[in-house]
């Protein structure tokens, strides 16, 4: 069938389709099926089958029964089973079956039924959701992954050291193990049907209950009672648990029988209570379960460890050590142990068995005894070594890494000769240097690693190490180093430390700068930026964000960074400072999104830069804005001649007024913020410089100056009123409050006055900064930005200056002051080079959870908002979205096949087995011979299914309706459909792991939660959001002009729906995006006709 | 929550036509939008629909006066005279002040909107009677000790509610929590106050912005109740910022402290300013039995307070109005009014 697509779709249908007239697109659709002709009951179920709109089943029948050409028969009977068969439909499923079959379809069969992992059930008293809320768990997670949630909360939250090095309990399980106690109580007063019963409100049953739960009636049984708190410690688990104590409370006022159901949880353990009380030295009989294991944190990882294996795995290291063995190295097998496999008889290890057989002292070919020495090896710096490097892809990277010279040297490099404490010791992997190096070494076509410029250069920095010593031993071998594997050796040693690791920052920063670039950055430019980074490093990312930069570019506004340092005057050089990387800002984002043609991204750079570097004096300040503005417009191709003002808001974000109906659009929320910041139109103020008064000005220009001044100075009013302690712990910058108070003194008379144009020109530069650093706070501030609306000094008290001794001006963007009251409010400081993500965490405590638990991932939160205010939407096309669409469906349906075809299953699960770990691939195998799709796909990743969409091994195999319609698509060579445009539109922005603000997809696993900031890198490999939500427009009929306003409400709702049990619990985030999407098509139903929320859902 | 916004919307205009506001000025501040817009894309101006001013009146003794008529106070803003539209005291619906001074009922407008809300919502179209309480429960772990006890005052104090107020009960530690949207359902706030969960730090101001938001968007009389014992390490707006949002939607704060005065000065201070400054109150109540009494002060203050609406008259000032009450009667010059000072008209393009 090449190319073609399945059905013709009339072009008027495609323009309803893309217009978001879902309704109207079917109407037509069915007319044309009417006349019973294959091509158009073929274009209908297709239509259907896309939209997950119901009567597909039967338009894929009909398809079928009108078809002639028996291949096209083929495939619409085909289309039917996978539909049933991820829907759940059984009966359906079995006569489509038959009938494809009979159609001569030989691929599919029923799967055979197979046994699952073994779990058996232990009781917790008390209901599921009541223990859910006091373990900080999510109900909502499978019920074989609730003790697996609760052992790592245990782990992460329950224990603290104390001051004789022992753990102790904390807060937390204290109040877990005293509600079991508790819950037990009321069991106690459960009747045999599981029920607590008070029949009346004076019998005796009212008394015990009450006491339990830590309360009494104040008044005498009738309307007038309410429960008090008699017992604090009991009546805070009564309420904390959900005790439903406000029906309590009204059946007794009303004398009515009062009755709650109070079964004992079941809760599935793996094997069996007593495998998991021997490793803990417990007798079964003598003891409760959930207690004991929460009392034993080393058993919550064993548990942990465990559950994380494929089954076969799991079954081979509990033959090999005994549970009590095998506790003792818990924290390891926790940590590492996921990526263990068994193929074949022999474990899965990356490059040479004899190799991994040398490092571990066992063969890979006896796979119990190699995991096992893995496990007790050097207190786990061989486990993960071996995790790290079994988490790379197949390609060069691996195979220089795994190269049995490589693994030996890195390995031995990596453990040193001290080797405890190990990287498990600690509450998280203490591996975050080590995965970092892994995952982002970048190889040349020799298949040697990339060192950037050359290799002396890197010698220079280890040897003369210009900002003090990094390692002794590194120090002193670096001046005879003579290959890219000893400066490799070198990286891989300074991984193991927990100190910062300057270098390795270094290396991958400018690995990340040379990732794009046409040539590789010369030795003398890489030695520069090595020697400049501490100061400007952060400034990098710019360089990183756009590969056409040249390398003079680059020293140029490395040397206008330094520069600037030289201004003597701090306020002067605070505004030039911030009025340079406010415009160069712009000037990425332009770039970034394609505004600015490739070709003169070089050149408007540097003129951007240029203008700035000329800057001596205030009066300079305005002009270099002039100059740099407009030098920008012309390279963005902007030949209007309005004012600069709205020109630069139409170049950010658009048409300030948008059509669709109680949203906000984009540029509606940049003007209302820019105005509650009381900032001043840039226009306005070069013409007062210009004027240096208010006689030739334009006299709306004049009332805006006045009053944006006016409310700067009630503001100062508001704040007047503070008490003697609070000023003196008013935490202002210094130099923030001498830029405002300056600010607050404008007059335009005065200035007219005044011949000393000096004085007017430093107020009028202080003003264009806040101008055009304002400009770029509304364009990243998340939608809605409480702090934007309400502190109306947020931007002008951005601090450059930093603290004395610590320079911020060129610094990573931060935030201080946040929680105290005393302050003018949080703020930000430093560069604005990452001001994106500063301002998504400064607004992340916004948001409002929308269930019990307040777990917003502290890191996971600013990454998603970026995710959505970074790419922006403003250029998706509608085919784009479909393409993504279609790849999504592509890679569930391939999930589907393997269910139905025991020869495809293999194949898939490797595919998927490239981007999720053995045991997690051994799930979706185990749910799918279950038949049970919707349970296989639960815990996949949507990224995960464009994935292995993409992925070659299965091109060509099982053809389905999205597969072709690919085809079709592809057949036409849009650039918008290129690897690139699609990452570009639809990846995430990973300043860590890139050292980038570009949208990427990279599709690697993600990682686990590592120690440090690099929980940051963690939300940085979560790349599934936007890929879901282009389906999801698709499927729902919004049309992809109005995705700039929807997609950031969508994402909103998704982060205030998690509920996550804890760091890693990516399903969280799933069940989040698959809310969220359930909301936007149950709203659009009336457009979708019935459209279900369910099609769409993993 | 579009449903939601929609509601409001339709009870803004509605409620605008039923206080007789002339169809002909409506239409033509319509058209003087749409033509601002078209002139100028962003350029802000300022906008007062309707001001909603609640006062107290108390004697030298500190007790509350009572029933007052329009004809004894006047109003001003800026020293510019307003006409006060409507007048109620207490709970009581309000009613229309006439040219004379004299009082009605304000006329219902006919028909309505049909499209249904939840059960047991408050239909905030025709909530013109009674006072919309919010209560701001810390759950933070600062309030770990007290926690329980405060959730039974709180629960007394919505019980004792007078029957025409709503009531909303929103918890925070980190993040604010909608525990129980407005309503009238004296079970169902409580419900919600009993299901609260015990967070980790403390965003009180974040919270309490978000609370004000939520707040200004309905229409009536309404106040904030936060219970707290002061600290803040998480919030990023300064608690100024957050009074000044109140005190231009015309929402008074009333803070009941669990911690002493002298304990935390800081906190101490910012209660009594963001409180006095809106027309509210701060009680700094350790135990139950002061936070009981704290309740039913508030409970009183809600009881014994009037509200008046008025639409600003011609003023060119866009900056802070100050309001001021004036007791017409020689003999009422001692009593003290607490009242709000003042307010910024809402920018708008």
């Amino acid at each position: 069938m090449g190319a073609a697509s399945v059905g013709n779709v009339p072009p008027e249908v495609a323009e309803r389709e893309s217009a978001g007239d879902l309704a109207g697109a079917r109407s037509l659709l069915e007319q044309e099926a009417r006349s019973n002709d294959a091509s158009a009951t073929a274009s209908l179920a297709v239509f259907l089958d896309r939209h997950h709109e119901t009567g597909r089943r039967d338009a894929l029948l009909k398809w079928a029964e009108f078809e002639k050409d028996p291949a096209r028969r083929s495939l619409a009977l085909r289309q039917a089973v996978l539909t049933d068969f991820m829907d759940g439909k059984s009966v359906e499923l079995t006569q489509d079956l038959n009938a494809y079959r009979a159609a001569g379809g030989q691929d599919f069969a029923l799967p055979p039924k197979t046994a699952g992992k073994p779990y058996s059930t232990i009781l917790i008293p008390g209901p599921l959701s009541s223990f859910a809320r006091m373990a900080a768990v999510t109900p909502d997670v499978e019920p074989e992954d609730l003790l697996p949630a609760f052992a790592r909360t245990v782990v992460t939250n329950g224990y603290q050291a104390s001051g004789n090095e022992l753990l102790q309990q904390t807060e937390y399980l204290k109040l877990v193990i005293r509600y079991l106690g508790q819950a037990r109580e009321l069991q106690g007063l459960a009747n045999a049907n599981h029920q607590i019963v008070i029949p009346t409100c004076d019998s005796e049953q009212t008394g015990n209950l009450l006491k339990i739960l830590g309360y009494r009636m104040r008044g005498s049984c009738g309307a007038d009672i309410s429960l008090e708190t008699v017992n604090p410690t009991r009546a805070f688990i009564t309420i904390d648990s959900g005790f439903p104590l406000s029906d309590l409370e009204r059946d007794l006022r009303g004398n009515h029988r009062f009755e709650l159901p109070y079964a004992p949880t079941p809760m599935p353990v793996l094997y069996d209570a007593k495998y998991w009380l021997a490793a803990s030295g417990k007798a079964a009989e003598h003891v409760d379960f959930i207690e004991t294991f929460a009392s034993d944190p080393g058993l919550c990882r064993l548990y942990l460890g465990l559950s994380h294996l494929d089954h076969a795995t799991a079954e081979i290291l509990k033959a090999q050590m005994p549970a009590e063995k095998m506790r003792i190295y818990a924290a390891i097998l926790d940590f590492y142990g996921s990526m263990f496999q068994v193929r074949n008889g022999a474990a899965v290890v990356p490059g040479s068995p004899k190799a991994w057989g040398s490092l571990a002292g066992a063969s890979p070919s006896s796979p119990g005894p190699f995991f096992e020495h893995l496990l007790m090896t050097d207190d786990g710096w061989l486990a993960g070594y071996f995790d790290a490097l079994t988490r790379l892809g197949d390609g060069p990277t691996r195979n220089y890494l795994t190269d049995s010279e490589h693994l030996r040297r890195f390995y031995e490099a990596l453990r040193g000769r001290i080797t405890s404490p190990g990287p498990a010791r600690p509450v998280f992997r203490a591996t975050s240097d080590l995965l970092l190096l892994t995952t982002s070494l970048r190889m040349d076509k020799d298949g040697t690693p990339h060192i950037p410029g050359n290799l002396d250069v890197w010698r220079t920095l280890f040897a003369k190490h210009p900002h003090g010593k990094y390692d002794a031993r590194l120090s002193k071998s670096a001046p005879g180093w003579r290959s890219k594997d000893d400066l490799l050796e070198g990286l891989f040693a300074l991984s193991r430390k927990t100190a910062d690791n300057e270098p390795l920052k270094v290396f991958l920063a400018l690995n990340d700068i040379d990732r794009d670039r046409s040539k590789p950055l010369s030795a003398d430019t890489a030695a520069r930026l090595i020697a400049d980074y501490r100061q400007f490093g952060s400034q990098y990312r710019l360089f990183a964000d756009t590969p056409a930069l040249s390398e003079a570019s680059m020293l140029h506004y490395l040397d206008f960074c330094k520069s600037t340092m030289e201004i003597r005057d701090t306020l002067l050089r605070s505004d030039v400072v911030g009025s340079a990387q406010a415009v160069v800002e712009i000037w990425n984002i332009l770039s970034g999104r394609g505004a600015i043609p490739v070709a003169d991204q070089d050149s408007s750079f540097a003129a951007v830069v240029e203008a700035f570097g000329r800057v001596h004096a205030p009066g300079d300040l305005m002009g270099a804005a002039r100059t740099s503005l407009d030098d920008l417009f012309k390279a963005a191709g902007d030949t209007n001649h309005g004012g600069r003002q709205d020109r630069l808001v139409e170049l950010l974000v658009g048409q300030i007024h948008s059509g669709i109906e109680g949203i906000p659009s984009p540029g509606e929320r940049f003007v209302r913020m820019f105005d509650a910041q009381a900032l001043i139109p840039i226009d306005y103020l070069l013409a007062a410089a210009d004027h240096s008064g208010k006689a030739a000005l334009d006299p709306k220009a004049v009332k805006n100056m006045n009053d944006q001044i006016e409310r700067l100075r009630e503001n100062e009013t508001l704040h007047g009123s503070l008490s003697a302690e609070e000023k003196n712990l008013y935490g202002g910058s210094y130099w923030s409050a001498r830029h405002v108070a300056l600010e607050r003194k404008f007059d335009l008379e005065t200035m007219a006055k005044n011949p000393d144009k000096r004085e007017s020109h430093a107020v009028l530069a202080a003003l264009l900064r806040d101008s055009l650093v304002g400009m770029v706070y509304c364009y990243y501030a998340p939608p809605g930005s409480q702090i934007m609306l309400t502190n109306p000094l947020f931007v002008r008290s951005h601090d450059f200056v930093g603290l004395e001794g610590a320079p911020a001006y060129w610094a990573a963007t931060d935030v201080s002051n946040s929680g105290w009251p005393a302050s003018a409010g949080g703020r930000l400081y430093g560069s604005l080079v990452s001001v994106p993500y500063v301002l998504a965490q400064a607004e992340q405590n916004f948001m409002t959870p929308r269930r019990e638990q307040a777990l917003i991932w502290s890191d996971l939160v600013p990454q998603m908002v970026i995710g959505v205010t970074i790419p922006r939407w403003r250029n998706v096309l509608p085919t784009q979205l479909r393409w993504v669409s279609l790849h999504i469906e592509r890679g569930k349906t391939l999930i589907a096949a393997a269910g139905l075809d025991s020869k495809l299953m293999p194949d898939v699960m490797d595919a998927l087995g490239r981007h999720l770990a053995p045991g997690e691939v051994d799930r979706v195998r185990l749910r799918l011979l279950a038949q049970d799709f919707q349970g296989a796909i639960s815990q996949v990743p949507p990224a995960i299914f464009y994935a292995i969409s993409e992925d070659p091994s299965l091109a060509a195999v099982s053809p389905d309706v999205a597969s072709m319609e690919i085809a079709a698509l592809a057949s036409a060579n849009r650039p918008e459909l290129t690897e690139a445009a699609i990452a570009r539109a639809f990846g995430t922005p990973k300043p860590t792991l890139t050292h980038s603000y570009k949208p990427a997809l990279l599709y690697v696993r993600t990682f686990p939660a590592l120690m440090g900031f690099s929980s940051r890198i963690l939300a940085e490999t979560w790349e599934s959001n936007n890929l879901y939500y282009a389906a999801l427009a698709d499927e729902a009929g919004i049309p992809a002009a109005a995705l700039d306003t929807y997609v950031p409400e969508w994402n909103r709702s998704a982060i205030e729906n998690i509920y996550a049990a804890n760091l890693e619990d990516w399903p969280a985030l799933i069940r989040s995006l698959n809310v969220t999407a359930s909301g936007v098509l149950h709203r659009t139903s009336g457009v979708t006709q019935q459209a279900s929320a369910e099609g769409f859902r993993n | 929550m579009l449903k939601l916004r929609t509601h409001l919307r339709s009870a803004v205009v509605r409620k605008t036509l039923a206080f007789g506001l002339p169809i002909a000025l409506i239409l033509s501040i319509l058209a003087t939008g749409a033509w601002l817009r078209a002139q100028d894309r962003t350029t802000f101006q300022v906008r007062v629909d309707m001001v909603v001013l609640g006062f107290t009146v108390t004697d030298q003794k500190g007790h509350y006066v009572n029933g007052l008529k329009p004809a004894d106070f006047r109003v001003f803003e800026d020293d510019i005279q307003e006409k006060v539209a409507t007048f109620a005291e207490g709970s009581r619906p309000p009613m229309e002040v006439l040219a004379n001074g004299e009082l009605r009922p304000i006329r219902k407008p006919e028909g309505g909107d049909q499209e249904e809300i939840g059960a047991g919502t408050v239909d905030l179209r025709n909530s013109s009677t009674g006072t919309n309480v919010f209560v701001l429960f810390d759950t933070s772990n600062y309030m770990y000790r007290g926690f329980v006890y405060a959730s039974d005052a709180i629960a007394d104090f919505i019980r004792g509610l007078d029957r025409t107020d709503s009531v909303a009960v929103y918890t925070y530690s980190r993040n604010l929590n909608r525990a129980v949207p407005l309503n009238r359902d004296r079970m169902t706030a409580i419900q919600g106050l009993r299901h609260a969960v015990a967070g980790d730090d403390s965003a009180l101001y974040n919270s309490l912005l978000l609370t004000l938001r939520d707040a200004a968007k309905v229409p009536g009389r309404k106040v904030v109740i936060v219970f707290s014992n002061g600290p803040d390490n998480a919030s990023m707006v300064a608690p100024d910022d957050v009074r000044a949002v109140a005190e231009d939607e015309g929402i008074p704060i009333y803070v009941i402290s669990t911690s002493e005065v002298t304990r935390d000065p800081i906190s101490t201070n910012i209660f009594k300013r963001i409180s006095t400054n809106t027309g509210g109150k701060s009680y700094f109540a350790k135990t139950w039995q002061k936070q009981v009494e704290a309740f039913e002060s508030i409970r009183e203050d809600l009881g014994n307070s009037y509200t008046v609406t008025y639409y600003p008259r011609p003023n060119p000032n866009e900056g802070f109005r100050s309001i001021r009450i004036e007791l017409t009667s020689e003999g009422m010059k001692k009593y003290k009014i607490r009242a709000r000072p003042g307010y910024r008209p809402q920018r708008t393009f």
